[in-house]
C-alpha cells in the first residue's frame, strides 16, 4: 500500500487553505436555504463518523466492516439518556455518548485486533450484529424497530442557552444545529489531523506497512492496533450521538450491517489514501443516496454502479483522482 | 356491558354479508358525470397541487406498494381528467421507494417538502414508518394522508393530537381482533393457538390483540407456540417445523407480501394447512393474483380488516362495482385493499377542498382543509369511511371471509357464503378513550378497551 501522504503540509500552508473554507462554510446557510443546510449537516456528522474508521481502514490498515455498532451506540445513548434520564443539554448527551461508545470499542476491540484481514473484519461484523439483534429484539426497551424518538423541543444546546420550542422551532433548530456540528466538527479533525501526525500516527502506517518490522523496531503492535480501534469507534460514536437530534429517532437500521457498508462506501469514494478522503466522501455519499432515493426507485441500481465505476476507474477515490488530475495538468 | 353469553356476543359482534355497507355520505370516491361537476367559488389559481408518495416500489413488500401507488395515480388521473382539483389545479406526484428505509424516509419527506415544495403527502405502507413520518409530517406542516402504515402507535403516542396528519385505512388493532372474531365464530372449539408474527410492531400488534380478543370469545384458548420471523424472510422452514412440532389447533398468522407468499408455498410442502387450521391477518393484502391458486381453500383470509374487491359484491354497492372495472381497465390486475386506501385518500382531499372552497371561496388554506376533514365521511370503494376528528384516524367495517377457488379468477377470493363484516365501532375503543399511560399502561387504547368491556 502507497503511503498515505508523502510529507505533512506545512501549517501555514494548512492555514491558508482552511481558513477561506471554514469562513466560507460560516456563511453558507444564508445561501443554500433550510433544507440543503440540513443535508450538510448530516454530511458533517457523517465524515465524523468516516474520518473515525479511516484511522483504522487508511492508517492502521485494519477494514471494519463493524463501525454501525459504535455510531448506533452513540446515537442509543443519547436517546436513552433524553428520553430516561430527562437530560436535555446536548453537551451531557454527547458525553454520555462518547463515553458509550469508548466503553464498547474497547472491549469489541480488545477482541478484533487479535486478527487481521478479512478475520478482523468478521468479527468486527459479528460482534456488531449482537448489538444490533438486541436493539431490534428487546424491544420493550429499544423500542424495536419503531426505534426511540429525540424529539427536538426536548434538547438545549451550549448549556441551555438555545431552545426549540414554540413557533419556528424547526428553522431555529436546523440554523443553530449546524454551527454547533460544524464547529466539533473541525475540532474532530483537528484532533485527528494531530493523532495521524503525531509519532502514534506514524507507528500505526508503520504496522500497517509491515507489521513485523514494525514490531522489531519495537512498537507494540497489538496495543497499538486497540488503541486506533477505540480511537476510530469514539469518532463513530461522537458522529452517531450528534445525528439523533438532527434525524429525530434512532432505529436498528444504524446498527445493522449494511449501515457499516454504507460507512465504508463513503470512506472509499472519497478516497482512504488522504486525509480529506473520508471527509469529501461522506459529505458526497449523503448527497448520493438522497438524490437516489429521491430520483429513482432504481437507487440502488444507481449506488452500486458508483461503487463499481469507483473500485474499477477510481481505486483512490474523488480525492485521490482529484490530486492525480492536478499533478498530470502541473506537468503539462 | 350487559351480561350477555360468549355465543350471542360474538353474533352481535358480526353482521355476515346481507347487512354489508351501511351509511352513507354525501361525498363519494370516483368520477362523477359532467353535469355533476362542482362548481368552485371565486378565483382558483391554475397552479400544479404536488403530492409527494413514498411507498415500497421494490422488495416483498411492493406487493402491497404497487396496489397503493396504482390506486394514488388512477385517483390523480381521474380528478386530472377534470380539470384538477376544484377545476384548476392539476395533481402532480413525485414517488420515492419506501423500501430505502426509515431515515432514508424522513430524509425523503423533508425534501419532499423543503425543497419540492408539496402540497400534501400520502402512501406509507410499513407501521414501523408511520410514527417516523407522522412527527417529522407535523414539525414541516405538511398536510398529509397516510393510506395505511396502520399502528395504533401513531395517534396512541407517537402524534397523540395531530393537526396535519390523517389516516384513512383501518386501525392496525382491528385486524387482530377481526380475525379473532372470524376464527371463533369458524372453529369454535380450536383452543391450542399458534402465532407466526414479522418481528415488528405490526406482528406484535396483531399477536396481543388476536391473543386478547380470542381468549375472551374462546374460554380456555392458550398460546402454545410463536415464531417471530425478520420481516423480508424467505425461509421459513424453521419456523414452520416448529409450529407444526408444537401441534396447535389454529395458527393465527400475520405475516404480509412477499413474505405471505413464501410462507404458505412452503408450508403446502410440509402439509402444515392439513395438521391445523390457519387464520391470517394480511393473505390477501397485496395484490390479488400473488396469491396462486395452490393457496388451500378455507384460510381465514384477512385484508387488513378492510377491503377485498369482491366485497360488497356485484349489484351491491355501485362504487365498488365500478371502481374494479376501472381499475382493471387501467392496470390490468384487481385492486387491493391499498388501492383503495390511496384511492380513497385523494378524494377524501377533493371533498374536502370542494367543501372548504364552497365555504370560504379561493383556494382554500390548510386550516380550512383540515377542518372540514375531521369528521368527514366518504362513500370510497370499500365501503363507508369516516375519519374521527379526535385522532385523525380513518374507520370503516371491519370484514373478513374464507379462502376458495373460483373458476373466474387466476387467484382465490373469499367465499361469498363465508364473509362477516364487523360494524368497526364493536372492535374499537370509542372517541377519547385514555390512551396509553393515561391510567393505564396497555400498548394501545384498543387493548384496554377490550380487556375492560368485552364480556366481563
Amino acid at each position: 500500500m502507497s503511503q498515505i501522504s508523502r510529507s505533512a503540509p506545512s501549517i501555514p500552508m494548512l492555514l491558508a487553505i482552511g481558513i477561506p473554507i471554514i469562513i466560507a462554510l460560516g456563511f453558507l446557510p444564508r445561501f443554500i436555504g433550510l433544507y440543503q443546510t440540513e443535508l450538510l449537516i448530516y454530511g458533517f456528522t457523517f465524515a465524523i463518523a468516516a474520518l473515525g474508521f479511516n484511522l483504522l481502514l487508511g492508517y492502521t490498515g485494519l477494514l471494519s466492516f463493524g463501525h454501525s455498532a459504535y455510531f448506533g451506540m452513540g446515537a442509543y445513548t443519547v436517546a436513552f439518556i433524553v428520553r430516561d434520564l430527562h437530560v436535555q443539554s446536548m453537551e451531557l448527551c454527547i458525553l454520555g455518548g462518547v463515553l458509550a461508545s469508548l466503553v464498547i470499542s474497547a472491549i469489541f476491540g480488545y477482541v478484533c485486533v487479535r486478527h487481521t484481514r478479512i478475520f478482523f473484519s468478521i468479527l468486527a461484523l459479528a460482534l456488531s450484529q449482537v448489538l444490533w439483534s438486541l436493539a431490534f429484539k428487546f424491544f420493550w426497551i429499544t423500542g424495536g424497530t419503531d426505534g426511540i424518538r429525540v424529539p427536538r423541543n426536548r434538547i438545549t444546546l451550549v448549556g441551555g442557552l438555545f431552545d426549540f420550542t414554540g413557533s419556528g422551532a424547526y428553522q431555529r433548530f436546523v440554523y443553530s444545529y449546524y454551527y454547533y456540528v460544524l464547529v466539533i466538527f473541525l475540532i474532530a479533525v483537528v484532533i485527528m489531523w494531530i493523532i495521524v501526525h503525531s509519532p502514534f500516527g506514524k507507528a500505526l502506517q508503520a504496522i500497517r506497512d509491515n507489521e513485523v518490522r514494525a514490531g522489531f523496531v519495537g512498537v507494540p503492535v497489538q496495543r497499538f492496533r486497540w488503541l486506533a480501534f477505540v480511537i476510530s469507534g469514539t469518532f463513530t460514536g461522537l458522529a452517531g450521538a450528534l445525528w439523533v437530534p438532527l434525524n429525530g429517532l434512532t432505529t436498528p437500521d444504524i446498527l445493522y450491517w449494511p449501515f457499516s457498508g454504507e460507512i465504508v462506501f463513503m470512506t472509499v469514494l472519497g478516497g482512504f489514501r488522504n486525509f480529506a478522503g473520508p471527509i469529501i466522501g461522506a459529505i458526497s455519499f449523503n448527497y448520493l443516496k438522497v438524490y437516489a432515493v429521491a430520483g429513482s426507485q432504481y437507487w440502488q441500481l444507481v449506488l452500486g454502479s458508483v461503487l463499481v465505476v469507483l473500485v474499477m476507474l477510481m481505486p483512490t477515490g474523488i480525492v485521490g483522482t482529484l490530486g492525480r488530475i492536478a499533478r498530470m495538468l502541473r506537468r503539462g | 356491558m350487559n351480561p350477555l353469553d360468549r355465543r350471542s356476543f360474538l353474533n352481535k359482534l358480526t353482521v355476515g354479508a346481507a347487512a354489508a355497507a351501511s351509511g352513507s355520505a354525501a361525498y363519494f370516491a370516483g368520477p362523477r358525470p359532467i353535469q355533476a361537476a362542482y362548481k368552485p367559488k371565486g378565483n382558483i389559481p391554475d397552479k400544479p397541487f404536488k403530492t409527494g408518495h413514498i411507498t415500497f416500489l421494490t422488495g416483498p413488500a411492493n406487493l402491497l406498494g404497487e396496489p397503493g401507488r396504482k390506486g394514488h395515480l388512477m385517483a390523480a388521473e381521474e380528478i386530472n381528467a377534470e380539470g384538477g382539483l376544484l377545476g384548476r389545479r392539476k395533481i402532480e406526484t413525485i414517488l420515492a421507494d419506501e423500501a430505502a428505509g426509515t431515515d432514508a424516509n424522513v430524509k425523503e419527506l423533508r425534501r419532499m417538502k423543503l425543497s419540492e415544495n408539496i402540497d400534501l403527502f400520502t402512501g406509507i405502507v410499513s407501521s414501523g414508518n408511520t410514527p417516523a413520518l407522522g412527527p417529522v409530517a407535523e414539525e414541516l406542516g405538511v398536510l398529509t394522508l397516510f393510506n395505511d402504515g396502520c399502528t395504533d402507535f401513531l395517534f396512541d403516542k407517537a402524534v397523540p393530537k395531530p393537526k396535519y396528519v390523517f389516516r384513512v385505512t383501518n386501525i392496525q388493532s382491528a385486524d387482530g381482533i377481526t380475525s379473532a372474531v372470524g376464527a371463533a365464530k369458524a372453529w369454535p372449539h380450536a383452543k391450542r393457538v399458534a402465532s407466526l408474527q414479522p418481528d415488528y410492531s405490526y406482528g406484535r400488534n396483531v399477536h396481543e390483540h388476536f391473543m386478547l380478543a380470542y381468549q375472551k370469545l374462546v374460554p380456555g384458548a392458550t398460546s402454545v407456540s410463536e415464531a417471530w420471523p425478520k420481516l423480508g424472510t424467505t425461509d421459513f422452514t424453521p419456523h414452520i417445523t416448529k409450529l407444526i412440532s408444537d401441534k396447535p389447533d389454529i395458527l393465527i398468522c400475520g405475516v404480509w407480501g412477499g413474505d405471505y407468499v413464501a410462507f404458505y408455498k412452503q408450508a403446502l410442502r410440509y402439509g402444515l394447512f392439513d395438521k391445523m387450521k390457519v387464520a391470517t391477518t394480511l393473505a390477501f393484502g397485496g395484490q390479488p393474483h400473488a396469491i396462486g391458486k395452490d393457496h388451500p381453500e378455507g384460510v381465514l383470509a384477512g385484508a387488513h380488516a378492510n377491503y377485498f374487491f369482491t366485497f360488497p359484491g356485484k349489484g351491491r354497492w355501485p362504487i365498488n362495482d365500478s371502481f374494479v372495472e376501472r381499475y382493471y381497465k387501467r392496470w390490468n390486475e384487481y385492486p387491493s385493499f391499498e388501492a383503495d386506501g390511496a384511492y380513497t385518500s385523494l378524494y377524501l382531499l377533493k371533498a374536502a377542498v370542494e367543501k372548504a372552497n364552497a365555504l370560504v371561496g379561493g383556494w382554500p388554506d390548510d386550516d380550512a382543509i383540515i377542518t372540514m376533514l375531521e369528521g368527514m365521511g366518504i362513500d370510497a370503494p370499500s365501503g363507508y369511511t369516516y375519519i374521527r376528528p379526535d385522532n385523525h384516524q380513518g374507520y370503516k367495517d371491519a370484514v373478513i371471509g374464507m379462502t376458495k377457488n373460483d373458476p373466474k379468477y387466476e387467484f382465490p377470493i373469499w367465499d361469498p357464503e363465508s364473509i362477516i363484516t364487523i360494524p368497526i365501532r364493536d372492535i374499537t375503543a370509542p372517541p377519547n378513550w385514555p390512551k396509553p399511560g393515561q391510567g393505564h399502561n396497555e400498548s394501545t387504547a384498543a387493548a384496554n378497551w377490550l380487556k375492560t368491556t368485552w364480556l366481563t
